[in-house]
């Protein structure tokens, strides 16, 4: 058990270190790369002495862009791992750890609500589907899900916001809470973020619970014609029983490692969905950085959208051994990390 | 021959993969010869802006008063060379990195995966739009490339898992007796093997490119020249599209394009999945 949770976490802190040094690889060698770019649009403004500028764009980055490669390097992930991810280009001064520290809550707010409701609509319909797979339900069902789960996020966001928020004026359309409202832990502020996330949430399930559906049906229908299924039927267990112990749990486990697969793709697609409903989550400040041109806090977003991620997973990762204890055992684990994923698992990932 | 006879079955079988296999290949028509039938002008014609619907203009006229059929015609070409482009490049790098590890395994299999996981859990899309920001090219192919950056690492992994499986099989070890050469070993015996999961990802890979590319132009990462649906969805919204009913067709024409494109491709896998899956023919 310790082994597997230290293996765990060295791959997460690797995984962060190589997302790191990616960033660094971006940052000051690609071309057109951020750093050269501010050098040259001080330069042009002129009447900034060569190592003012330099001062500046140690203040803006942490590293010190005429110093040897390898102390700029060292610069760039020393300051990352003490969380010092340098300051806004755009606003003198500002870090983008506190723009990046106000916008991420709202990030996952939207993304971990619309997860949990996703799954779990998709968990429900998936195994109705697999139960009665004649029935008109699961061909009409089949339809919409397959439907739904191949349109682009971005596009269920312009219907939403075009019908519901702008032709209907049922909702919002932007902003994460009313400016009559107090922040803090009231009511008509609570009321008001619930308002406006309602649509944010809605366009995430809508594209989202279908994937899960289909991957819940393709393991409860493997599941359905095990053995140890036709034994607790055969015992003369009640179908309920039969459905919640023998079917339910076992056909939950792939789909708990799905889980961790798709917070990557949520958060991925916070930026489109945040952007249109001008949600002040942290993909809306991705976007606002790579508009204004404003390079650090372009990475800062970048790099914390990463570790939240890779977080999310060393999290279901640990919570992987309570939901199957087979896990923590080496040769149960190869057996399933060689089981490779369906057509079903695989238009969702 | 017997393949595309089983193809053909099935398609007629099963009604929605025969739809999605025929709008496919509409697009596919349309992106080919679009840019000879169908140009979009240069001029601006203010006078003909936000017409509705007329026999001369069956999608109604843009903010500038051009065509929204013909630039919709246009801008197909664009966005499938793009998908084409990328799912290439990700079936290519995915199946070459797939099998190699899998039938070599050892430290190199390991130290590959380790890498190969790496990439499974940097969010896609992120990274994508942070790399075209920097790199802010036009080029369908540096675009492709943008695209493709991390979308292989899921197929990777799944074609080395099947050839893992495929290692111990018996044809492999009468292969290996014989002393064929590497090249031969995964060219010849394995990669026929994993050929038809590869097609099903060629088709899914596409979607997932076009996705990404059309969201890059719509979000007005990716240059804003020329036309394709995601440039004219982007300049829909800055016109204040969301806000009149007057440019509805405008807007929601090229997002109809992507829905039915992106639906088609996933019934069209559909239909694949079930010709070289027999297992779930029987289902």
């Amino acid at each position: 058990m310790i082994a597997y949770i230290a293996k765990r976490l060295l791959s997460a802190l690797i995984t962060i270190y190589v997302v790191v040094t990616l960033s660094f690889y971006m940052v000051r060698l690609m071309p057109g790369n951020p750093i050269a770019f501010l050098e040259a649009e001080l330069e042009q403004q002129g009447g900034v002495p060569p190592d003012q500028i330099q001062q500046q764009v140690r203040a803006i980055f942490g590293v010190q862009p005429h110093g040897p490669l390898w102390l700029q390097y060292l610069q760039y992930v020393g300051n990352i791992f003490r969380g010092n991810f340098g300051n806004s280009a755009l606003n003198p001064g500002v870090s983008v750890l506190s723009i990046i520290a106000a916008a991420l809550p709202w990030t996952i707010l939207v993304v971990g609500v619309a997860l949990f409701v996703s799954f779990l609509i998709g968990i429900v319909v998936g195994t109705l589907m697999a139960s009665y797979p004649d029935s008109r339900f699961a061909k009409i069902a089949t339809g919409v899900v397959s439907l739904l789960s191949s349109i682009p996020n971005y596009l269920v966001a312009i219907v939403l916001i075009y019908v519901l928020a702008d032709q209907m004026h049922l909702f919002p359309v932007s902003a994460a809470y009313s400016n009559a409202t107090t922040p803090g832990v009231n009511l008509p502020f609570i009321l008001s973020v619930l308002y406006h996330a309602i649509l944010p949430i809605a366009a995430y399930t809508i594209v989202s619970f279908g994937g899960w559906a289909l991957a819940m049906k393709g393991s409860v229908t493997t599941i359905l014609g095990a053995d140890y299924v036709r034994a607790a039927e055969s015992k003369g267990l009640g179908p309920r029983r039969v459905t919640q112990s023998y079917i339910g749990r076992n056909a939950m486990l792939p789909m708990v490692t799905n889980l961790a697969l798709s917070l990557g793709y949520l958060f991925g697609g916070s930026v489109f969905i945040e952007f249109y409903f001008g949600y002040p989550g942290i993909g809306y400040r991705l976007i606002d950085a790579v508009d204004s041109r404003d390079y650090s806090l372009m990475m800062g977003c970048f790099l914390l959208i990463t570790i939240a991620v890779v977080f999310a997973n060393l999290f279901v990762d640990l919570l992987y051994p309570l939901v199957d204890p087979r896990i923590v055992s080496p040769a149960a684990r190869r057996q399933r990390a060689d089981t490779s994923p369906t057509l079903e698992e695989k238009v969702h990932a | 021959m017997e393949l595309i006879k089983d193809l053909w079955r099935i398609c007629r079988s099963d009604r929605s993969a025969m739809i999605g296999g025929a709008v496919v290949l509409l697009y596919v028509i349309i992106a080919v010869i679009g840019p000879y039938v169908a140009h979009v002008g240069t001029q601006q014609n203010p006078g003909d802006a936000y017409l509705g619907p007329s026999l001369a203009h069956p999608l109604g006229t843009d903010f500038i008063g051009q065509d929204v059929l013909t630039e919709l015609i246009v801008g197909t070409r664009p966005v499938i060379e793009v998908g084409l482009c990328s799912a290439l490049i990700v079936v290519t790098v995915g199946v070459i990195v797939g099998l190699l590890t899998g039938y070599i395994g050892g430290l190199i299999d390991s130290l590959v995966m380790r890498v190969t996981d790496i990439f499974l859990t940097i969010p896609g899309l992120p990274l994508v739009i942070v790399i075209a920001s920097v790199i802010h090219s036009s080029s369908p192919f540096v675009l492709a490339v943008i695209l493709s950056v991390t979308a292989w690492a899921g197929l990777a992994r799944a074609v080395r898992s099947q050839a893992l499986s495929l290692r111990s099989a018996d044809f492999i070890d009468a292969a290996r007796v014989q002393g064929l050469p590497l090249r031969t070993m995964i060219g010849r015996q394995l990669l026929p093997n994993v050929g038809p999961y590869v097609a099903i990802n060629f088709l899914l890979a596409i979607t997932g490119a076009i996705y990404a590319e059309v969201g890059l132009f719509i979000l007005g990462i990716a240059p804003i020249s020329g036309t394709n649906w995601g440039i004219m969805i982007n300049l829909g919204m800055n016109q204040g599209a969301l806000y009149t009913t007057k440019s509805m067709l405008y807007l929601f024409s090229p997002m109809a394009a992507i829905v039915v494109l992106q639906v088609s491709l996933v019934f069209f896998a559909r239909a694949l999945d079930r010709l070289f899956n027999p297992r779930l023919r029987v289902q």
